[in-house]
């Protein structure tokens, strides 16, 4: 599959950007699954999100305390 | 013998934990070099595990739940004493564990006897195991098809007789897909319900652990005996054990049952259709019902999954990237390539696809669909089709399970037998809001009581 055109350019940056060696077949090879990935990117551009919507949680400062302050 | 009654023989006494690890061992050596499920095997340990329990026995203890029931785990599961692999090849050069994980630890304690670790899918990157490093595990039903995976040295362990109840991982189907294509017991549990603790991560926000079995009821014991909550994981969100065994024999009578329609049933070849069909008629489910934002949650899932999974291996893929698994190396890396605006979008999303995934079990005590769109695929297939749309047939497979698991709903996959497509197994799907694993547990226990679903002899 030939990656779009765009995709390649993109690959090969972001790659350098982050210590990421790419020969050309690798680069290729990533771009042809980040164009994937960018189709698949388009389905959640559909999801309705406001402002107030946050991020799924994941961080906790620490537990919530099993018992109310006396 | 299926697990309960062996499980039964022991605690009578009419058969010894030795004989059972013995006849395990012998099995497992007798078919593994076709099958290729293990990694590693823990002879020594299963029969001093073995004859620590005949010794409680001849001293009159009572046994614990799982005394005597052999049992294997993925290799990203740490065994004292084993390098933790993962899949990888990269992770031979790691030490020993120097300890079980927790999970392996609870399932010691219930006096289960480890009897070694199973292929996987590199990293857990992958829903077919066909492992470069360590070849492929075949599926016992048709040795030239993929078992599914990760978790697909679990399935094909189960499906093989080599141990009736293993333990696998689950992120985006990786329990439930190797338990449909191997036609075996599977359960997802809530997300944060077990500790993962001692087990190798692929993607933290989004990983399970959970049992693979030959029975409901061996499925249900185990997933009992690891309960309990784990302040030291991050991602364990349990704050005591909800056994579930003794609610299961209740069966699904006076559940509120519904069918997956939409996304679940346009993604479902007449096969998988044929038996959530089979299993709706035996629960008595007859409304169709639409789960939201099914598309969306499934590239949310991928998303996510690319990116923190890539995150994960960053070092290793600068460094020595020849050495990762060719079938998922490239996708680790496009991961990490990812705009920070998808990954971020993908997690908001997630908070709202959660309330209305919660909300739609205010009307709904279990839900179905098929677990995996196709029966096994061939070893090496790169395409498949469904419903007249060509699809990659590796992430193909996990396509009716990512949007549950991203959910964080429990699911247990009860093992069917399509009829046509060859003898090869698809799974069901039985879907229940978090934290009521019991729910899923109940309607399994029904579909296996009623001889609808349950194992059958593989080929070997």
């Amino acid at each position: 599959m030939q990656a779009p055109i765009d995709v390649l350019p993109y690959v090969k940056a972001a790659a350098q950007l982050i210590g990421l060696t790419l020969d050309d077949a690798r680069a290729q090879a990533v771009s042809e699954h980040f164009a994937r990935t960018v189709a698949i990117a388009t389905v959640l551009e559909g999801a309705p999100l406001a402002p107030h919507d946050e991020l799924a949680e994941i961080y906790r400062p620490a537990p919530f305390p099993a018992e109310d302050p006396q | 013998m299926k697990s309960p009654e062996l499980l039964a023989a022991i605690a009578t006494g009419d058969l010894s934990a030795r004989q059972a690890c013995d006849a395990a061992l012998a099995r497992i050596e007798a078919t593994d070099g076709r099958v290729n499920a293990f990694t590693d095997r823990t002879a020594s340990r299963a029969r001093a595990e073995a004859d620590a329990i005949d010794a409680r026995r001849s001293r009159g203890e009572a046994l614990p739940s799982l005394a005597g029931l052999p049992y294997a785990v993925k290799n990203l599961f740490d065994i004292e004493g084993v390098v933790t692999l993962a899949g990888s090849k990269i992770n031979r050069e790691l030490p020993p564990a120097r300890e079980d994980a927790v999970l392996v630890q609870r399932l010691r304690a219930a006096g289960a006897v480890l009897v070694g670790a199973l292929n996987m899918d590199e990293y857990a990157y992958g829903f077919s195991t066909e492992n470069t490093h360590y070849g492929p595990t075949r599926n016992p039903h048709d040795l030239t098809r993929i078992s599914g995976g990760s978790s697909g040295g679990s399935g094909a362990a189960v499906a093989a007789l080599q141990a009736p109840m293993t333990l696998g991982s689950d992120t985006n189907g990786s329990i439930r897909v190797p338990s449909s294509l191997c036609g075996v017991w599977g359960l997802k549990p809530t997300f944060g319900r077990l500790s993962r603790r001692g087990s190798y991560p692929f993607v933290h926000s989004i990983d399970h652990l959970g049992p693979l079995a030959d029975s409901v009821d061996t499925l249900a014991l185990s997933y009992d005996a690891m309960q309990g909550p784990d302040a030291l994981d991050p991602g364990c969100h349990a704050v005591r054990a909800q056994p579930a065994a003794a609610q299961t024999r209740r069966g699904a009578q006076g559940l509120r049952i519904g069918v997956l329609g939409g996304y679940f049933n346009e993604l479902a070849t007449p096969a998988a259709r044929e038996v959530v069909a089979v299993a709706a008629r035996a629960l008595g489910a007859r409304d169709e019902v639409i789960w939201p934002d099914a598309a969306m949650a499934r590239a949310a899932a991928f998303l996510i999954t690319a990116s923190e999974g890539g995150s994960l291996h960053l070092d290793d893929l600068r460094k020595r990237p020849q050495d990762f698994e060719p079938l998922s190396v490239d996708r680790f890396i496009s991961g990490l390539l990812q705009p920070a605006d998808w990954v971020i979008r993908a997690q908001r999303f997630r908070r709202v696809y959660r309330d209305k995934v919660n909300a739609l079990f205010a009307r709904w005590d279990v839900l179905l669909c098929a677990a995996t769109p196709v029966s096994a695929p061939e070893i090496g297939s790169e395409w498949l089709e469904i419903n007249g749309q060509r699809h990659p047939s590796r992430p193909a497979m996990g396509l009716l399970t990512q949007p549950i698991s991203f959910a964080g709903c429990p699911v247990a996959v009860a093992p069917m037998w399509p009829s046509s497509t060859s003898g090869m197994p698809i799974g069901v799907q039985l879907i229940a809001a978090p934290w009521n694993e019991h729910l899923a547990l109940r309607a399994a226990h029904t579909l296996e009581k009623v001889g609808v679903a349950g194992l059958k002899k593989g080929a070997l």
